[in-house]
């Protein structure tokens, strides 16, 4: 893979710490220019992820918390600092690295219904395998129908988008997350327009498939009560992570 | 599920755009393929007919230079006469290898003749070199002096009994269709007889005699030997009073005159029709492109490549405008089938012949217009798919917030 820094300021060979965490931010920073004002988003944010680890950020909104899960991500790049996912600091490879390695090692889950509307359910958890690496590409139909079932949506495989709930949407983009059984799991406000029921039977839901997957877990949040079942709980404040 | 099947859901999403994009863009291909089609059986017409003229120089009598272009390129009937000595004379130039008379005659309506105003020409079986050899069909005889020889598009039937001045001749061939009008069209007969006719036309009152006699001709058609200047031969026959000489790069020239002025309108027209679908094309995709931003965001976090996206987009814009491709050559073909007789009409009464392109050329002309549909497609998203290709992920999906 070619280096393809840009301003973030990451040698290519810059190591992590010695032991290798699945995640390892290291001053990671996000800033902005808006005419003449720079609006620090995040400010140099260090963090470690072990395998398997639930971790819950929370804070209010504008507080960051969004940028610095992109930034993780390989949605954004970051202003300053490094961000290594196993051992390899991503923003130091190309375009390409990333796109392949949100496909293979990381799930994101957004607040919003992140589904493709003219596609069924079980082609949208099927979207990871289509915009996979060719090379070894199969049809993974049958694993597709699995992770529904496994989200309660057997009966609906066949369903469009807005044939589904708000829920049942969720669930298939969760499903569609974990399809590629990602070691990391992203998960931006992933509640956030639903009824306190389908809020809890959805967290219920990652947290199970995280568990059985071995899948860390990074998710913010401005609901503390769905917080307090991580294993580190975060605070964001005006970009600052304590 | 494939990433075409995706740009095809992508279509059906908007039918009513969908279609009005691909209509816009049918009729762009459709007007280029119909114009090309036409101008090129104009060219085709022009090529053949000249090919198979086998004269390279048409020597008439001066004043007539406009009748004989229009008699060779319509076949319509034109009579004009000059003195026959001439055609001893032209043969004895060293450089002319030979020298054909032909006299034209229209036939006079009456009961004499089988029908009135045809188109006659006397030619030398002897010196011929523009007749004979072009035969398609014929009877499975020698031509006998009562015989005739009809134009490619004549509708008698080989074997046919016709008269012209109480004279009955038999059809004996028909020659090839070559969209030269004199050569498809004329009804050909021994020279001889044609002045037969010329005594014969006499006899009637009820209508004006040929005015021609034996010692007269309408045209004579020359080929130069390989070897000799084409100036100097040109320059010796001009010499003889009353003569003027036409040429084949004249009467294509004075064609192409005319197909420049029927076709440039249309052709600028289309030009402007192109441009233009390639800008809406951009400017549509360009909202395409912004109204789905999130969901292209989205398709990059699950791990589509930059050029995957550009790729999406691409692929969406061409299935349009190719189905439109393929809608306008379909449509143009059939306006085409359909007007046929009505464009061949028009052509003709302007003085351009046409022929029909054979089935493979217009096969290429249909994959060009399919092709030209496909690239203006392809340069009108190239921007928007671009765009799309180079948004950050996360700026995309946070679109509409």
């Amino acid at each position: 893979m070619s280096a393809d820094r840009g301003e973030t300021g990451a040698a290519p060979n810059e190591a992590p710490t010695s032991v290798t965490a699945l995640v390892e931010l290291k001053g990671v920073a996000k800033s902005y220019r808006i005419g003449d004002q720079e609006i620090h988003a995040v400010r140099d944010v260090d963090l470690r992820i072990e395998s398997g680890q639930f971790v819950a950020i929370i804070g209010h909104s504008g507080s960051g918390k969004s940028t610095l899960l992109s930034m993780i991500g390989g949605l954004t790049r970051p202003t300053r600092g490094n961000v290594f996912i196993d051992g390899e600091n991503i923003w130091a490879h190309d375009d390409d690295y990333r796109s392949m390695l949100r496909n293979q090692k990381i799930g994101f889950v957004f607040q919003f219904a992140s589904l493709i509307p003219t596609l069924t359910a079980v082609d949208n958890v099927l979207l990871p395998n289509l915009l996979g690496p060719r090379n070894g590409r199969r049809p993974r139909e049958e694993d597709a129908i699995a992770l529904l079932e496994r989200v309660g949506l057997g009966e609906k495989i066949d369903a469009f988008p807005s044939e589904l709930s708000g829920g049942q949407q969720r669930r298939v983009a969760i499903a569609r997350a974990l399809f590629n059984r990602p070691r990391l799991l992203l998960a931006d406000e992933p509640t956030g327009d639903l009824d306190e029921e389908t809020e809890a039977e959805v967290m219920e839901l990652m947290l199970e498939t995280c568990r059985e997957l071995d899948t860390a877990f990074l998710m913010v949040t401005h609901n503390r009560a769905m917080a307090e079942t991580a294993d580190r709980v975060l605070m964001m404040k005006a970009g600052i992570l304590s | 599920m494939r990433l075409f099947s995706l740009a095809v859901q992508n279509l059906k999403r908007k039918p009513f755009r969908t279609l009005s994009l691909a209509l816009a863009v049918a009729i762009a291909s459709g007007a280029v393929f119909s114009t090309a089609a036409v101008m090129w059986g104009v060219e085709r017409s022009l090529d053949r007919g000249f090919s198979r003229f086998g004269a390279d120089l048409l020597v008439v009598p001066q004043g007539t230079l406009v009748g004989m272009r229009t008699a060779l390129l319509t076949g319509e009937p034109s009579t004009f006469y000059m003195d026959g000595a001439i055609a001893e004379r032209v043969r004895a130039l060293s450089g002319v290898a030979k020298a054909s008379p032909q006299v034209f005659l229209t036939t006079a309506e009456g009961d004499h003749c089988i029908i009135g105003d045809a188109f006659l020409v006397g030619f030398d079986p002897q010196s011929d070199f523009t007749v004979l050899p072009w035969l398609r069909e014929r009877m499975e005889r020698d031509m006998r002096p009562d015989d005739v020889i009809v134009g490619g598009r004549s509708e008698y039937d080989i074997g046919q009994t016709v008269y012209f001045y109480g004279e009955y001749f038999t059809v004996y061939g028909r020659l090839e269709r070559t969209g030269m009008g004199l050569y498809d069209n004329a009804v050909f007969m021994r020279i001889d007889k044609a002045y037969d006719l010329a005594e014969a036309s006499k006899r009637f009152t009820d209508a004006p005699p040929l005015a021609f006699d034996e010692s007269q001709i309408s045209a004579l058609l020359v080929q130069i030997r390989p070897t000799a200047n084409v100036d100097a031969v040109q320059f010796a026959i001009a010499q003889h009073p009353g003569a003027r000489i036409i040429t084949a790069g004249n009467v294509v020239t004075s064609v192409r005159q005319n197909l420049v002025a029927l076709f440039s309108g249309t052709v600028f027209l289309t030009a402007v029709f192109i441009a233009g679908n390639v800008l809406m094309l951009s400017a549509i995709f360009s909202t395409i492109v912004n109204e789905r931003k999130r969901e292209l965001g989205l398709l990059r976090a699950i791990g589509a490549r930059r050029r995957t996206l550009f790729g999406l987009v691409l692929s969406e814009a061409a299935l349009l405008t190719t189905a439109g491709g393929v809608l306008g050559v379909a449509v143009g073909a059939l306006v085409l089938r359909v007007y046929e007789r009505t464009i061949v009409f028009h052509l003709e009464s302007m003085s351009i012949p046409f022929l029909w392109p054979a089935v493979l050329e217009i096969a290429v002309m249909a994959g060009i217009g399919i092709v030209l549909a496909l690239l203006v497609g392809l340069t009108g998203a190239a921007w928007p798919a671009r765009t799309a290709s180079v948004m950050e992920p996360y700026d995309a999906i946070r679109a509409g917030e």
